[in-house]
């Protein structure tokens, strides 16, 4: 009898929970103490759309829930370098440049007044601030304030745990100045033509004082935490949630929309996918996986799109390393591959194919290996093979490496695709390799291990050096095709094409004039290709998947993927909430 | 107080004064066995921790070069290296965890942010801690309850009906009985929610005291939190208190059929004593000391972390903690959460044996 009335009162406090949380529908606490009253806030100077007032199903009308399976590593603008934590950082807080939402290719002014004027030389970049700019907190930003933010980069930067944030500043900058309160002057070591996108990063924006101390990395400060962006970050529980309420000192031109922003972390993409089915998220964001997407397109109330970013998927062949040291033997796998089966049969034709480790749209793309190699061209790849020796009597030995989940599930299937037209010139035997990531990528590129295996890129920023230096000079730390050598920037080249391909490169690097500078990238694809530096094989798409109460801004491009473009930023502020 | 510090103390001063209780009013042999065992954990932790310790660093991959990827130069990959300490000599290295175990700072995570490992275990042991108490109940209830109904049924529809219950739900792959449950009540009904400890706006107003949320939200008075909290523990809870009921069923069924064939059974039947009264009142009782065991060994096992349960609820509990770490290589974090565990489950293993002498007055050390 006493175990049935125990049965009989936990069913009943089940019920009794399940029914208070039902009544629990209440309103969170508002923002922080320390935040200043909304009524203090200026006037934004452009509201893309109204804020909606009533509430859908689902979440509260004025909250909007984004689901992720990403990690956050860090908020400070010194240390932070991954997508998730870039995000973050670049929605509460603004650079002096900012690209325009549903654009790759266009930057606007943010913190600065207007685009900045640069020396014949082009080693001097000077901003004016905009007037009036404060951090959430109140305080003003001044020029000398961001000043030290870079230069506590420069100087605090190296010393992070994630500790390499600061390559995208020590290279470059010689120093960073602030004349008075409005001027900001950068000077450079050497030319960087792409020195503006750069400075568009996460990493140039300006680390608050009263949350950044000087001195040292602060990877997680106490919430709140304030930025010169449109949100703050009013609390946030590790491996829970963040939240974001809009910054009442806000003077830019993408003022908050909702009256709250709440990041949900989740450990597995089924449930992330399940959650928005059920109205427990607004927006699944990365990472759904080609499968799950397939599925929720046909979820009735949900948004399914695909947004074409800068992340791809190639092989890499060690040229130091038989048989991928063996040009003919590169060239016949670069003949081999067929990128669109790859795209069909496991993606659902939802990814695109590359033909050049620049992707389409950047400056100077091109589509070199199609041009060179046409592939598959399985006729083709028989002769190179047959220059070195291997037919279908002495064929190919080649063992091919891949982690099994880094790059999702699917890495498999694709795998096995491409060992299938490898053999299927008849002269190659592949035998397919997999090892867990932090085995195989410590293994691979330390160069020792493997001959050929299969890697993920996705840029540091948006423009077409970004694709090319890393893989090929690396600043002489050694590629495939430069050998390491101490005190050089670029390193030994292997052979004379490399040589070639160097100089191409480092002029580009420096050329100032768009045109001259796509026509030196052309060249440079054109070598690369030759030397089959890697294979660029498809152009991994970002899945964004929304209920179809949530919009992006119609003042911008790409409403449809919620004004994401190429650049993969995700501005906040663009989004809105209808009944 | 962190809340790992306000839970170690929950747990560990009842534990103690458990212990001493039975110390100081125990026989003599049963304060030996006490004093040995107490005597052997120490020297197992440390094994265990050494060993943790030397495979971590055997086992090939690193950190850094994990969490870089194909952006990590060599130069970077020294430079960090250099600043986590992991270029110091193994000794060094070795020295260095032992005392963070003993001063129990146990230091700092090698991935991510980097954080203190007992500001990671704050958060991720009392989520861990509030599923597996909800869910080793329900277990126990359908457990015990199903297991005198089989046995005190023997033989008969209702017995073979939960004898393949249990064989079938202690088989049934945990991930794939959570995924069905989200889609039924969660997706198809969706009066439940599936994911997460809190509803996300509702969580905005959860003061963190202990991180044991129903805890927080009962001493602060947030009903609203409370009800949240009891909606969100609802799937994960059945899921796991499902699969571990199974065992329970069928340990407990066979010891009450062995219970009620004993003499004084008999005895009792034959004075006219009610047959319910008897399995319930007389044989469950009896019946419950190996399973005290069990349960102790589960809870135990389970506060190590239900891995998939954590994982298909989105549950940030030590379980999905674990595995995150391990992939990673988070030398630091793993080899603290394990000689934490380790430790845990040698006193929980010496806590029910001393329950066991308590319960079973036939049981002498």
């Amino acid at each position: 009898m006493k175990s049935q009335k125990w049965f009989l009162l936990t069913s009943f406090l089940i019920m009794a929970s399940m029914i208070l949380g039902a009544c629990g529908q209440v309103t969170p606490t508002a923002a922080p103490t320390t935040a200043p009253l909304q009524t203090e806030a200026p006037v934004a100077t452009e509201a893309p759309t109204e804020a909606p007032t009533e509430a859908p199903a689902g979440t509260p009308a004025d909250t909007i829930i984004i689901g992720t399976t990403d990690k956050i590593a860090s908020f400070d603008p010194a240390d932070a370098y991954s997508a998730r934590d870039w995000e973050l950082i670049k929605n509460i807080n603004e650079g002096l440049l900012k690209w325009k939402p549903g654009t790759s290719d266009e930057l606007m002014p943010a913190l600065a007044a207007g685009m900045p004027e640069i020396s014949a030389d082009g080693l001097t970049y000077t901003f004016t601030l905009r007037d009036g700019i404060k951090f959430g907190d109140g305080a003003d930003l001044t020029a000398q304030i961001y000043a030290d933010s870079i230069n506590r980069l420069l100087t605090v930067g190296p010393t992070c745990p994630n500790g390499v944030a600061d390559a995208l500043a020590t290279p470059y900058l010689a120093s960073v100045e602030a004349p008075d309160s409005k001027t900001i002057v950068f000077t450079l070591k050497a030319p960087v033509a792409y020195f503006l996108q750069i400075l568009a990063s996460a990493t140039y924006t300006p680390a608050n004082p009263n949350n950044f101390p000087a001195d040292k990395c602060e990877l997680f400060p106490a919430a709140p935490i304030y930025g010169t962006g449109p949100w703050f970050i009013s609390q946030y529980t590790q491996g829970e949630q963040i939240v974001l309420e809009p910054n009442p000192y806000y003077t830019g031109t993408l003022p908050a929309q909702v009256k709250r922003i709440i990041v949900r972390d989740f450990a597995d993409p089924q449930t992330e996918a399940l959650a928005i089915q059920n109205g427990e998220i607004d927006i699944a964001w990365r990472f759904l996986g080609p499968e799950l997407f397939a599925q929720l397109q046909s979820v009735a109330g949900i948004t399914a799109s695909t947004i074409n970013g800068g992340s791809i998927r190639y092989l890499i062949l060690n040229h130091t390393k038989a048989p991928a040291d063996d040009p003919n033997v590169v060239k016949a796998i670069a003949s081999a591959v067929d990128r669109n089966e790859i795209a069909d049969t496991v993606f659902g034709g939802q990814v695109n194919p590359i033909y050049s480790m620049v992707p389409p749209g950047f400056l100077g793309a091109s589509e070199s290996f199609d041009t060179m190699y046409a592939s598959p061209n399985l006729d083709k790849a028989k002769e190179y093979l047959a220059a070195s020796g291997y037919t279908e009597a002495n064929p190919l030995q080649l063992e091919m490496w891949y982690p099994p989940e880094h790059y999702g599930a699917a890495t498999a299937a694709w795998m096995q695709v491409i060992q299938k037209q490898m053999e299927a010139t008849g002269a190659i035997k592949v035998t397919l390799q997999s090892q867990e990531w932090s085995t195989y990528v410590a293994a691979l590129t330390g160069g020792e291990a493997y001959a050929v295996g299969v890697l993920g890129w996705f840029y540091d920023y948006p423009d077409p050096s970004n694709y090319l230096d890393p893989f090929v000079y690396n600043g002489g730390l050694g590629t495939n095709v430069s050998l390491a050598k101490e005190g050089t920037d670029y390193g030994e080249p292997i052979n004379d094409k490399a040589q070639q391909l160097l100089d191409l490169m480092t002029q580009a690097d420096i050329e100032t004039d768009l045109t001259k500078r796509a026509d030196l990238y052309k060249q440079v694809q054109d070598i690369y290709a030759d030397l089959v530096v890697t294979v660029p094989l498809f152009l991994n798409p970002e899945y964004m998947v929304f209920r179809d109460n949530i919009h992006g801004s119609d003042h911008y491009a790409t409403p449809e993927t919620l004004n994401i473009a190429g650049t993969i930023e995700f501005n906040y502020s663009t989004l809105t909430k209808t009944p | 107080m962190t809340p790992i510090t306000l839970i170690a103390l929950l747990i560990g001063v009842p534990a103690f004064l458990l212990l001493t209780y039975v110390f100081i009013h125990g026989s003599a042999g049963l304060r030996h066995y006490i004093l040995t065992r107490v005597g052997l954990t120490l020297p197992m932790v440390f094994i265990l921790a050494t060993l943790v310790f030397f495979v971590m660093r055997v086992l090939p991959g690193d950190p850094v070069s994990s969490a870089l990827g194909p952006k990590g130069t060599p130069e970077m990959l020294a430079r960090i290296r250099t600043q986590l300490g992991l270029n110091d000599p193994l000794i060094v290295q070795y020295s260095r965890f032992l005392g963070d175990m003993v001063t129990l700072h146990f230091g700092n995570s090698l991935m991510g942010g980097h954080r203190p490992i007992v500001d990671e275990m704050s958060e991720r042991f009392p989520a861990t801690l509030e599923l597996v108490i909800p869910a080793s109940i329900f277990a126990l209830v359908i457990g015990i309850w199903g297991g005198t109904l089989a046995a005190s049924r023997r033989k008969r529809a209702t017995d073979y009906a939960l004898r393949i219950y249990s064989v079938i739900i202690y088989s049934l792959p945990i991930f794939w009985l959570g995924l069905m449950l989200q889609l039924l009540f969660g997706v198809q009904l969706n009066i439940l929610p599936i994911s997460g400890r809190i509803d996300p706006v509702i969580g905005t107003t959860i003061k963190h005291i202990t991180n044991l949320y129903a805890v927080d939200a009962l001493i602060t008075g947030n009903w609203p939190a409370f009800g949240s909290v009891a909606q969100h523990l609802v799937l994960p809870t059945i899921t796991l208190g499902l699969i571990l009921s199974g065992v329970f069923v069928r340990m407990t069924r066979i010891n009450v059929i062995e219970t009620l064939q004993a003499d004084y059974i008999a005895a009792a039947r034959a004075r006219g004593i009610r047959e319910h009264v008897l399995v319930f009142g007389h044989a469950l009782k009896n019946a419950m000391i190996p399973v005290i065991t069990l349960i102790g060994l589960q809870v135990a096992i389970l506060l190590a972390g239900a891995v998939l349960t954590e994982t298909v609820f989105s549950w940030p509990g030590m379980g999905s903690y674990l595995v995150e770490r391990i992939s990673s290589r988070d030398y630091t974090a793993v080899q603290s959460v394990i000689t934490v565990f380790a430790l845990l489950v040698a006193l929980i293993s010496l806590a029910v044996d001393v329950v066991y002498s308590l319960v079973d007055p036939r049981v002498r050390y």
